[in-house]
């Protein structure tokens, strides 16, 4: 389980680039059509995401990622890992 | 004066025969001749841009031909053609006149790609037989004053209001805005769907209440052309009027927009023919240092690139529009390349002409005018770039001069890691890469579809220019 603290960090990034305010992200939430993020500004969260955290993400994991939860389930895997 | 009537010393036509699909090569050559005669007949480039308008009997001619239905339906009275064809033929109106060929390339792009691929049965009977017989014509408004290549910004919202819909925005830069009877529009459409931030595309009659076309844009070029700005002022539609899944417009402008930014490719290589036929032209008869000009040895060498830039651009768009599965990445290098080269041929061109391509009358100064655009309009090339800088990440690209970007890539990554992803300078520098790529790879398919001696002169030559491009972006390594 992720810990609360590096959910709402995470929210947080997600929260500064799409402009959706952190309280109204959830995990269900697509990237694309809830927060409004293209695909060149969802690289650009994975990459976000890994300067945080200093972990590392594949670019062929990365691309996968659609939704808040696979993100969420991403970082807890890889911070675990690291 | 110099003797601009002059026949235009021959250059070499576009093979059509490389990579045409099976079946349109007959129907695009049978309309070649026609077209070619019908253009130079009636159709008066620079009268056009003197007017800002394009003269209603110019598009009446190529209503009787059937252009305005060439990549419609034949179920709806198109003539069913792929996107190799419309392209060519799209190539062929450039040739004369941008501004024609960007009406009717709007048209069939753009224009209808939304309707023909997503509408419902009711929409494409309701408006494609109008639509390919010219009755009507069409555009496609996405541009905003605040939304331009980032689509993610758009204001212009479709909401629902007590169980109807209402459009509300303004939309921009919109081709053919003033000439177009039905629009697709692309949307913010939050709360529908069940998408919070959703994209719809919407169909838009002129005639809506609450639908006001703006006046003409006063424009550097394609100034016979139509644009103007289109305001919606809580327009109400109906269901019927949605294009496509509620919520996900975006996904589907990516195809239309792929679509889109290869007719105009095509376009960009009918001027880049222009521009040589004319400039190979008044080298053959402006004589300088007791010589014609292309007796000299710095001007065949301008010449001689010209041509070959021609010809890597005449093969990268024609690659791109034969693999509709691949064209979402493959009209990035084809746009992006059409119409940097295009414009560095139509740059050589005024170059050459001397003070003569600096004065309107010998129509250079117009091709400069009207090729400016395309490097802005359908995906500002420095966005695309990036773009194709992400695919090449999952897909690396293959042929003949691949290596150089995958080797660009493996740097980058040990480099930055993750952060490549967000590093949009070295995705940049890795899809100009990626397209020099692209290019190289059509080049040599076209030269092996040709087999000719000239064709292969003219693939090394542009393989040996695009090194150099690729040695100023770094990626000798």
């Amino acid at each position: 389980m992720i810990a609360p603290a590096t959910e709402a960090r995470i929210y947080k990034i997600l929260s500064d680039l799409s402009a959706v305010p952190q309280q109204q992200i959830k995990r269900g939430d697509r990237l694309r059509e809830d927060l409004g993020l293209d695909s060149v500004s969802s690289m650009e969260l994975v990459s976000m995401l890994s300067e945080e955290f200093s972990i590392d993400v594949e670019l062929e994991e990365a691309v996968r990622i659609t939704d808040v939860a696979g993100l969420l389930a991403l970082a807890e895997n890889r911070i675990g890992d690291a | 004066m110099l003797d601009t009537a002059a026949p235009p010393a021959p250059v070499a036509r576009p093979s059509l025969a490389a990579l045409a699909p099976p079946g349109e090569l007959d129907v695009v050559e049978a309309l070649v001749d026609p077209l070619d005669r019908f253009c130079r007949d009636r159709i008066d480039p620079r009268e056009n841009d003197r007017r800002k308008s394009i003269p209603a009997d110019v598009l009446d001619g190529l209503k009787e031909m059937g252009l305005f239905g060439l990549s419609l339906p034949e179920s709806h009275g198109g003539c069913g053609l792929g996107l190799w064809a419309t392209g060519s033929i799209a190539a062929v109106i450039a040739r004369r006149d941008r501004s024609v060929a960007t009406t009717l390339g709007l048209h069939l792009g753009l224009g209808t790609r939304g309707l023909v691929r997503y509408g419902s049965a009711d929409q494409q009977d309701r408006y494609l037989p109008r639509l390919a017989s010219g009755e009507i014509l069409a555009a496609f408004a996405t541009t905003e004053p605040a939304a331009g290549s980032d689509l993610s910004a758009l204001r212009c919202t479709l909401s629902e209001v007590e169980g109807a819909l209402a459009l509300r925005g303004q939309k921009c830069f919109v081709t053919n805005g003033g000439l177009a009877s039905l629009y697709t529009v692309s949307t913010r459409s939050p709360g529908l769907g069940g998408m919070r931030k959703g994209q719809t595309l919407v169909l838009v009659e002129r005639g809506d209440a609450g639908v006001c076309v703006g006046a003409e844009e006063d424009k550097l070029g394609l100034r016979a052309s139509s644009t103007t700005m289109l305001d919606f002022d809580d327009v109400a539609l109906g269901a019927e009027r949605i294009l496509g899944p509620v919520g996900q417009g975006a996904a589907c402008l990516q195809h239309i927009l792929a679509y889109g930014r290869t007719v105009m490719a095509f376009g960009c290589t009918g001027t880049a023919h222009a521009a040589l036929a004319a400039t190979r032209n008044h080298c053959s008869v402006r004589v300088q240092f007791g010589r014609t000009l292309d007796q000299l040895a710095v001007v065949r060498e301008q010449l001689a690139d010209m041509e070959a830039k021609l010809f890597a651009i005449e093969a990268l768009v024609r690659w791109a529009a034969t693999d509709e599965s691949k064209l979402e990445w493959r009209s990035l290098a084809a746009k992006v390349l059409a119409s940097d080269l295009s414009g560095e041929i139509v740059d050589t061109a005024l170059q050459l002409h001397g003070g003569y391509g600096f004065i309107e009358e010998t129509g250079i100064a117009l091709l400069a005018r009207d090729a400016r655009i395309t490097r802005i309009f359908e995906g500002a090339n420095d966005v695309l770039r990036v773009h194709r800088g992400l695919f090449a990440l999952t897909q690396a690209p293959e042929g003949p001069q691949a290596a150089r970007c995958r080797d660009a890539i493996g740097e980058a990554r040990a480099r930055l890691g993750t952060r490549l992803l967000g590093d949009h300078v070295t995705l940049h520098r890795l899809g100009s890469l990626a397209m020099l790529a692209d290019a190289a790879t059509a080049a040599l398919q076209r030269a092996d579809h040709e087999g000719t001696p000239e064709a292969r002169a003219l693939a090394a030559r542009w393989l040996r220019l695009s090194m150099s491009y690729a040695l100023c972006l770094g990626g000798e390594s």
